[in-house]
């Protein structure tokens, strides 16, 4: 029987720590990860009259809303672009990101039934709140082609632009939602926190005003701080590329590139080593 | 496929809990020092009373938790009965859970699509497989749970308690499947209450108490270590006296057998039946008299056969260290369904009750005759036509054949 897997059960140590072979066995749940995303989908406007259309309502409630207080103010933060078309390019990125940092970083202690009591590759689950939010957002987009025609702005192919900020965008909601859900489940202290911290977050991310406005208004060494803001260059490049028809600021998207690039990782085997015991605590 | 290859080892592990999350302080050992191995295709029974650490032992072993101290390797591939209906979301429909469920329990979608006719037809929910759970009775829920489980293709199975779900057919069924899982060479590690059916399935067993090893062999032996041990029990300082209780006996094991087949786990309505009660005795006691008793799980068949109903029986001396009252009855009256089996021993001067079997004996009637009566009592029968009666003098006076 040398053909049969053999498991090693051990308690967590850093050194025996083996992210690729996590990573294969992650790979062979891969028919959990579809059946828990489809069902993460489906599960979420069953029973509500507008279903899926509340995937676009929240971007286009606060398009809304900001559209209304920036004609009271006389304000034209957008340029030469109209204004909803604007704000609410910008918000489509931001919904999935604000969203999906709510639901994965609560991804675990929501289902502290099934920790205690079935064993699989834990990460599945933050990973599945950040599929629903991509297919909210592609929802979220239809409406966006439809504002674009409305307002006779055309598509070019700096669109292509969008795809590089939405899988950058993808990588930091699964680095953060590991590291967040991971540390929910210890200290809940995350989960109050984080209706603060998205609302600041909004407020340093060029979503009502573009990135530009940042560089001009902010001094040198506080506009480097703001870059460190990995959704800023995702945004800005969108938003850049779909409706501005702009390449991206290149220093913005190679400091998002770069935040993603460490965060993946060292949250992977945050997870990893905490997820052995993550059961005893839940 | 050789047989002596091991399994399922444990190496030295242990396993710390907090009572209060974070203080040190609070820290309790809810296993220590345990080792041991299960070879291929071999069954192990883990006994012990609540909160001895059985349950702690299988979440390790399914990879729930990891062990504090040791190591635990595992040839093959897991399948835990751990709790039935894991991951069942109440908005979906049965056949949407089942594959959430499957999913869950570490089934690809492939899989689940070609057994779902067989999982429907265990649980018994066929017309409402596309009704959502939440509409589902608990007997329902449940079945389909555990049906989901018992369709699991591993190397490895770990069982823990799952024969308390559902209703007596139900868990008849649950019984079989598991014998069936064994049959065919799967190793497993059974956690249960119900010690008859750990005697039956298993090769060995272990007794935790209070996290360690107390004892480990044969079922039968290890139960009835078990039993002395609950026999000899004080509830109030909860340590194990080594001194007998006054009454200088005690009932240490109630085990059911059929004659026909010794490895049954149901019995049949009108099959025998035997009751063998162990007791252990200090000293001499003289005139006692031993019953036993069975009760259906409604509480509405309570049926008593003491050793002394009949009057050619004569009341019996116990001497020590103790021995086995055997108890036969030849042609099971119980319908279909889940009994619970009681035992006494009583001074038959006094009738003060001397002590009393507190363990948990299941018998599973499973199948029979058809009836809806409370009981079945086997009957021959012959027929007499009134044309035969004039020719029939001498026929009716020969005994019935």
């Amino acid at each position: 029987m040398s053909s049969r897997p053999v498991t090693v059960f051990e308690p967590p140590d850093l050194r025996r720590l083996r992210p690729l072979a996590a990573l294969r066995r992650l790979a062979a749940a891969r028919d959990l990860f579809v059946t828990l995303s489809l069902h993460r989908i489906s599960v979420r406007y069953r029973r509500s009259r507008l279903g899926i259309f509340w995937a676009v309502i929240q971007p286009v409630a606060m398009m809304l809303v900001f559209t209304l207080m920036f004609t009271v103010l006389r304000a034209k933060p957008a340029g030469d672009v109209p204004f909803p078309l604007f704000a609410y390019c910008g918000l489509i990125p931001w919904t999935m990101f604000s969203s999906g940092l709510y639901n994965a970083s609560t991804a675990l202690t929501s289902h502290a039934g099934l920790l205690t009591k079935v064993s699989f590759p834990r990460e599945i689950l933050p990973l599945t709140y950040v599929v629903a939010g991509l297919v909210d957002m592609s929802i979220a987009s239809l409406v966006l082609t439809g504002l674009m025609i409305w307002f006779g702005v055309p598509l070019q192919l700096t669109a292509l632009w969008a795809i590089v900020a939405v899988v950058l965008l993808t990588g930091l909601l699964i680095g953060l939602g590991l590291l967040l859900s991971a540390a929910q489940v210890r200290f809940r202290d995350v989960g109050l926190a984080m209706p603060v911290l998205v609302q600041v977050w909004l407020f340093a991310t060029p979503v009502l005003y573009p990135l530009s406005a940042a560089r001009a208004s902010l001094p040198e060494h506080l506009y480097w701080l703001y870059r460190l803001n990995p959704m800023a260059g995702i945004v800005d490049t969108f938003r850049g590329g779909v409706v501005l028809h702009q390449a991206p600021d290149l220093g913005a998207i190679v400091g998002s590139a770069a935040v993603v690039t460490i965060l993946l990782p060292v949250a992977y085997v945050y997870f990893k080593h905490v997820e052995l015991t993550m059961a005893d605590v839940v | 496929m050789s047989g002596n290859t091991i399994d399922l080892s444990l190496i030295d592990v242990w396993k710390e809990y907090r009572r209060n999350a974070g203080r040190r302080a609070d820290a309790f050992w809810a296993l220590q020092e345990i080792s041991f191995d299960v070879p291929c295709g071999a069954a192990l029974g883990v006994i012990g009373r609540n909160g001895a650490g059985k349950s702690t032992l299988l979440k390790l072993l399914a990879g729930i938790t990891a062990p504090t101290r040791g190591r635990i390797v595992i040839h093959g591939t897991v399948a835990a009965l751990i709790e039935v209906g894991s991951g069942f979301h109440p908005e979906l429909t049965g056949r949407e859970n089942v594959f959430l469920s499957g999913a869950i329990l570490g089934m690809g979608r492939r899989e689940i699509a070609a057994k779902l006719e067989s999982i429907v037809d265990f649980a018994g929910v066929g017309p409402f497989i596309d009704t959502p759970v939440k509409w589902y009775s608990s007997g329902m829920y449940v079945r389909l749970g555990f049906a989901v489980a018992a369709h699991l293709e591993a190397d490895v199975l770990l069982v823990d308690e799952v024969l308390a779900v559902g209703d007596a057919e139900f868990q008849v069924k649950c019984l079989q499947r598991i014998q069936e899982l064994r049959d065919r060479g799967v190793t497993s590690l059974f956690i249960s209450h119900d010690l008859t059916a750990v005697e039956r399935l298993c090769d060995s067993a272990i007794l935790i108490e209070a996290g360690k090893i107390a004892a480990s062999g044969a079922p039968a032996e290890v139960v009835a270590a078990y039993h002395r041990r609950l026999a000899l029990w004080d509830p109030t300082s909860g340590e194990t006296t080594i001194d007998s209780p006054r009454s200088g006996i005690a009932l240490t094991n109630v085990l059911l057998r059929s004659p026909d087949d010794p490895k049954a786990v149901a019995f049949s309505s009108g099959a025998p039946l035997t009751i063998a009660v162990r007791y252990a005795a200090s000293r001499p006691i003289a005139n006692v008299e031993f019953e036993v008793r069975y009760y259906s799980p409604d509480g509405k068949t309570r049926i008593a056969a003491p050793s002394t109903a009949e009057s050619r029986q004569q009341p019996l001396d116990v001497q020590p260290p103790g021995g086995v009252v055997e108890f036969h009855c030849p042609a099971l009256p119980l319908k279909r369904g889940s009994y619970s089996i009681g035992a006494v021993v009583r001074d038959k001067t006094t009738t003060k009750v001397l002590a009393w079997w507190d363990g948990d004996t299941r018998l599973y009637v499973s199948s029979g005759p058809a009836t809806d009566a409370q009981l079945y009592i086997p009957h021959s029968w012959r027929i007499i036509p009134d044309s035969e009666k004039a020719a029939g003098v001498s026929a009716s006076a020969r005994p019935p054949a």
